[in-house]
């Protein structure tokens, strides 16, 4: 089993944060072509915790190398099961995530957490994420400690991509906040416009 | 936001989407969420894919990686002490 683990801070709000993490993957997000589809399975507050829970199905084109797709099987797209809770009272996101396909050969669980900062708790937001990668291909050790290597440098490169590309939707979802707000302002200040809403 | 893995739900994905996320930041990170007002939009979606994922096989697969996920469940849905 290899492990792979990073943590960083965005400049955002975790109010912001947890609510652009639904758009993460959207067109918004120029750095995760990749992600081809996000759909919800399911939904629910549990009604004792408050917790919301969300269950995930992420559709991705494949991009591994030849020779993990000679291995494992070449199929054009993976799946990726995730559930996230959100604590809204204690500020916390946590999101497990682990892959569907070549799930017999390979386990690559991830799990991401988003809470405020320590050291600027309503600017800042703290993102930790863990994977752990284990392959189980018979007793071919080269061949599963290569699968291993390889999957851990796919995260390290996504990584950076990623904190980039998330960058990306939160700059673009506080400037539609504003503007929401700033329509928001002009109706109430505007006799026209109110009238047009009704 | 992102489109579906079936095309066909496209439409109502979205509705559903731009539903929810206007719930999330309005009413439930406020605490102020008393009902799920996007469930009849989540019941419309939820038919479309769950046909998609039953003609993909994904059905079954999704019952594994359920499964798998129990542990997941008991440790972040656990009350705070």
């Amino acid at each position: 089993m290899k492990i792979f683990q990073q943590s960083t801070e965005f400049d955002y709000s975790w109010e912001e944060v947890s609510t652009s993490n639904w758009r993460k993957y959207g067109p918004w997000n120029e750095k995760t072509p990749h992600v081809i589809a996000v759909d919800t399975l399911s939904r629910t507050v549990d009604p004792n915790t408050g917790i919301l829970r969300t269950e995930r199905l992420i559709t991705c084109k494949q991009s591994t190398p030849k020779w993990i797709n000679q291995i494992l099987g070449g199929q054009d797209t993976s799946l990726v099961y995730e559930t996230s809770y959100v604590d809204s009272a204690s500020k916390k996101v946590t999101m497990c995530a682990m892959n569907m396909t070549w799930s017999d050969l390979l386990s690559v669980r991830e799990t991401c957490m988003y809470q405020p900062s320590s050291a600027a708790p309503d600017a800042k937001t703290q993102f930790i994420q863990r994977a752990e990668i284990t392959a189980f291909c018979g007793g071919w050790q080269k061949i599963k400690n290569s699968i291993e290597q390889f999957t851990v440098e796919r995260f390290q490169q996504n990584a950076a991509k990623g904190k980039e590309g998330f960058e990306m939707v939160l700059e673009m979802s506080r400037k539609a906040f504003a503007e929401q707000r700033e329509l928001l302002r002009l109706q109430q200040g505007s006799k026209i416009l109110q009238e047009a809403k009704l | 936001m992102s489109a579906s893995l079936a095309p066909e739900c496209n439409e109502v994905k979205e509705r559903y989407d731009n539903c929810f996320l206007k719930w999330y930041s309005e009413k439930f990170l406020r605490g102020t969420a008393t009902s799920d007002e996007c469930e009849p939009l989540f019941k419309q979606y939820e038919q479309c894919l769950s046909k998609a994922l039953k003609a993909r096989g994904i059905d079954t697969m999704l019952k594994e990686a359920r499964e798998d996920n129990r542990e997941n469940d008991a440790e972040h849905m656990r009350p705070k002490r």
